[in-house]
């Protein structure tokens, strides 16, 4: 049954798609008991989630446990831009970001075993960094002005940091312990937008043509119009790394009082990334037939391999939790990711000799810090084994400048309510989740090119459920 | 190629719908035939494409605007007067189209002596001057150039093709006033255009400029009726100097018939040595003739009104304003133009107007884009350009107080 288990675990793991549910492309969702309950669960840390949520918490668990989450989400991403070029067909609800199918499956896999009363072990595979965000309404050859207006500044971005993480958890005494893993983390990063934005780097190459297309008008006014000559581009980056990371936990429970306290830290983790970055180009434009040669520009543009960087932040977790009433446990978290590590993405190109791809491009995203509160209550019953309800408030890490297609985000609200029952010795663990992003109205005369100023309009439904097998002693 | 290389490595990675409607003058892009050209004295010429109405208003929209400028004395024929057999370069060109180096693209795509129908089908084609044809040759000079000459491959697009390769992000159409212009100077309404393939062409056009999400901007068809090119018999007297009645006595003529220029010139030339005879063929247009010809000149309207409305152009009733010149003409500072032969509105043609004529045309332009779209562009300084306007210069010979007695 075990193996079934984790083989069905690995065989859903391996097959998902993520998509940012929490601050910019954080996951926090990433256990369906802790999720019901608001996602406040680093003092409880009581199951194999633990692993992500607090690894000291393992070391309170007896015998064997394996997990498997999952999570479905359907993120309802709509953008409504406030000044696209002239022409442009806007649909009229807005640009979908939404990507297809609706449905993105999120699983992650735990197991713990204690060894001895004082030292226990785990394993998880979790995600705890992800997006998935597709604003690609259109195929290249589709009329320019029906196109997602955005697309200049990104149209799809894809990101998987997968944490493969073995922990070990120590019991300093009766009433606390500390945790340690140390993680492989895999990622996964893609991106894709067109390029040649004739109101932005086009005109560049407008500017540098004008004295020969259009020779002694002003330069200026002449690249504007030279710019509406050229092919559309697209370009795909796409790149993989393997990197180290850690997390560490401390778990406090005072018998007393019923009341337990959990610290975690999740450390940041720079990502060196080696892939590809290709380029294709529509077969418009009027200035193709008097280039040199027909693929003049896709010259330029050579499909090369690239590197890039970049960081994902750390996490601070501070929890505190109570069981001292009513059958039931009340708890709250707050969370501080560094997301000002995420800043830029250098991408360095490796042809750049008579070509148009730099040695280095920068792109910038200037992410601020972000924190969350998760608030929650777990009701013990007797048919069922328990009831929860939830709320978190998430404020967004990325500035105005940033918000567009590949980080449509806001702060937002998120009230939660899930259930737990047992089946011999499975539980079986369901939740929900509505998750409400703050309508955001973006104005930033630096992205007026690239049209994505405008109203980000969002909404996700999660769901999702766990089973958990407990072999061993002191089954719970 | 290496410089933009460069430049572009600064750049490059950066980064039940509703249409918008407002106004892009980036690319600014005419489809038209002579009018919109900068037709004007016969020909078209640099000094009067400079002053054309299109060009006139991408000043005041501060855009650019590359025209197929034509050296001095010009290419074309007008109808109603002898064409002449291409004669390119002639005396006084050296490049012929200006400047030189020559623009890769222009946006002024108007060719003299362009039918509808032309504008969808007639491309360019080698050789470069045919002296035989010299719609053809105009074509290839404005259309053509410099893609025949840069060897083979190069694109030879007709207007159309041209509008849509330049991607306009608003283009004006002027087209459909040769169609009538040249059946009302011969005077025979058989050779008006159909106006079902006259729709099923404009259609085509319309159709096209709004696939590319430009702003459309068309204007009706002015009645060639309204021109200077046809004067009543009352009219004459100003520049014959002899009365209607008297006019209708020697050349045996109705009331209501409208003398051409060439049939003035003839009359004129006769009076002053004092000799009638029978006038030429294309002298006279009678009533009923100019009757079928503006009637026609109102059904192709309608289409063109209705056609604007289906594919989303806005509308500018050129006809009207013609019609307004011709019965009352326009008060410019201290200067009354009128629609008059010599009147100052028109050219020495009759039919194109002078620069002055053409400032009016692109205010009235300006004035619905800012209506339309809450644009402020300023208007054309009228006097100024009256101030150099040959058209308004020339006036009829003033018969000097007893030279005549002698």
């Amino acid at each position: 049954m075990a193996n079934r288990c984790q083989l069905i675990g690995l065989a859903v793991w391996l097959s998902t798609a993520q998509v940012a549910l929490s601050s910019a492309f954080a996951i926090n969702e990433l256990g369906a008991r802790a999720q019901g309950m608001g996602g406040a669960f680093t003092s409880i840390a009581d199951d194999a989630s633990a692993i992500f949520f607090n690894p000291a918490g393992i070391a309170f668990q007896k015998g064997l446990q394996l997990e498997m989450d999952e999570l479905t989400v359907i993120g309802l991403f709509r953008f409504f831009p406030s000044d696209p070029p002239a022409g442009t067909a806007v649909p009229a609800n807005g640009y979908s970001g939404s990507v297809k199918p609706h449905f993105i499956p999120v699983a992650n896999m735990y197991m713990t075993k204690d060894l001895n009363p004082k030292w226990s072990v785990g394993f998880g595979a979790f995600t705890p960094f992800g997006l998935s965000a597709n604003f690609t309404n259109f195929k290249d050859a589709d009329p320019t002005n029906t196109k997602f207006v955005g697309r200049f500044a990104g149209t799809r971005a894809r990101l998987e940091s997968i944490w493969i993480q073995p922990t070990a958890s120590y019991r300093l005494s009766e009433n606390s312990s500390l945790g340690l893993g140390v993680a492989v983390v895999h990622t996964h990063l893609l991106l894709e937008q067109s390029i040649l934005n004739p109101y932005d780097e086009g005109r560049t190459f407008g500017l540098a043509l004008a004295p020969l297309v259009f020779p002694g008008l002003d330069p200026d006014l002449a690249a504007h119009s030279i710019a509406r000559f050229l092919p559309e581009g697209r370009s795909r980056v796409a790149g993989t790394s393997n990197s180290p990371g850690f997390s560490v936990g401390y778990l406090y429970k005072h018998s007393a009082s019923k009341t337990n306290v959990g610290l975690m830290f999740r450390s940041a983790v720079t990502h060196h990334l080696k892939g590809r970055a290709s380029f294709a180009f529509t077969d418009t434009g009027a200035i193709k037939p008097f280039l040199p040669s027909p693929d003049t520009i896709s010259k330029l543009f050579p499909n090369q391999e690239i590197r890039g960087t970049f960081t994902t932040p750390a996490n601070y977790v501070v929890g505190v939790s109570n069981s001292a009433f009513w059958n039931s446990t009340i708890a709250f978290d707050f969370q501080i990711q560094d997301f000002d590590r995420f800043s830029s993405i250098p991408l360095n190109f490796s042809q750049t000799q008579d070509t148009a791809t730099p040695a280095e491009r920068r792109l910038f995203f200037n992410f601020g810090n972000s924190y969350q509160l998760h608030a929650g209550i777990e009701k013990r019953l007797k048919k069922i084994r328990a009831v929860r309800a939830g709320y978190i408030f998430d404020h967004t890490p990325v500035p105005d400048r940033s918000v567009g297609p590949l980080f449509p985000d806001s702060s937002r609200h998120s009230f939660t309510v899930g259930a737990s029952q047992r089946l011999g010795n499975a539980e079986i663990t369901l939740f929900y989740q509505a998750m409400k992003m703050l309508d955001r109205k973006t104005n930033v005369p630096t992205n007026d090119n690239q049209f994505t100023n405008g109203e980000y309009r969002n909404f996700a439904h999660l769901a999702g459920f766990s089973m958990r097998l407990h072999f061993g002693r002191d089954v719970k | 190629m290496r410089k933009a290389c460069c430049l572009l490595l600064l750049s490059v990675l950066g980064g039940g719908a509703s249409q918008q409607k407002k106004l892009d003058v980036t690319t600014f892009v005419v489809l038209g035939e002579g009018l919109a050209a900068g037709m004007a004295d016969f020909s078209l010429r640099d000094v009067y494409q400079d002053k054309s109405f299109p060009a006139q208003m991408a000043r005041q929209m501060k855009t650019i605007f590359p025209q197929p400028l034509i050296q001095s004395p010009g290419i074309g024929n007008v109808p109603g007067f002898p064409s002449l057999p291409v004669r390119v370069p002639t005396t006084l060109q050296t490049t012929v189209r200006t400047p030189f180096p020559p623009y890769l693209f222009v946006f002024n795509l108007s060719v003299p002596g362009f039918r509808v129908a032309d504008s969808i089908n007639r491309r360019p084609s080698p050789p470069l001057v045919q002296d035989r044809d010299a719609v053809q040759t105009s074509t290839n000079l404005i259309l053509g150039f410099p893609a025949l000459i840069l060897g083979k491959g190069k694109p030879l697009w007709t207007q159309l093709e041209y509008a849509r390769q330049m991607n306009p992000t608003i283009a004006l159409v002027e087209l459909g006033y040769y169609d009538v212009l040249e059946p009302a100077v011969k005077g025979d309404p058989s050779l008006l255009p159909d106006v079902a393939a006259f729709r099923t062409n404009y259609s085509t056009i319309l159709a096209t400029l709004k696939g590319l999400f430009a702003q459309v901007l068309v204007t009706t068809i002015p009645d060639p009726m309204d021109t200077a090119y046809f004067t009543s018999l009352s009219g004459a007297t100003r520049l014959v100097g002899a009365p209607a009645d008297v006019l209708a006595g020697l050349y045996k003529l109705h009331p209501s018939d409208r003398l051409t220029v060439n049939g003035l010139a003839t009359i004129g030339s006769q009076l002053q040595v004092n000799e009638t005879g029978t006038l030429p063929a294309g002298s006279v247009v009678s009533a009923a003739t100019a009757d079928q010809i503006s009637k026609r000149v109102d059904a192709l309207n309608s289409e063109i009104t209705s056609l604007a409305q289906q594919n989303g152009a806005i509308v500018y009733d050129l006809r009207t304003f013609f019609r307004l010149m011709k019965a009352s003409g326009i008060q410019v500072g201290s200067k009354t133009l009128t629609a008059d032969y010599l009147g100052g509105f028109y050219s020495l043609d009759g039919f194109y107007p002078g620069n002055t004529g053409h400032a009016l045309i692109a205010n009235e332009l300006l004035n619905l884009l800012n209506q339309t779209y809450k644009e402020s562009f300023s208007l054309v300084d009228v006097n100024a350009v009256l101030n150099t306007d040959p058209a308004v210069r020339f006036t009829p010979a003033v018969k000097r107080p007893g030279k005549g007695s002698k």
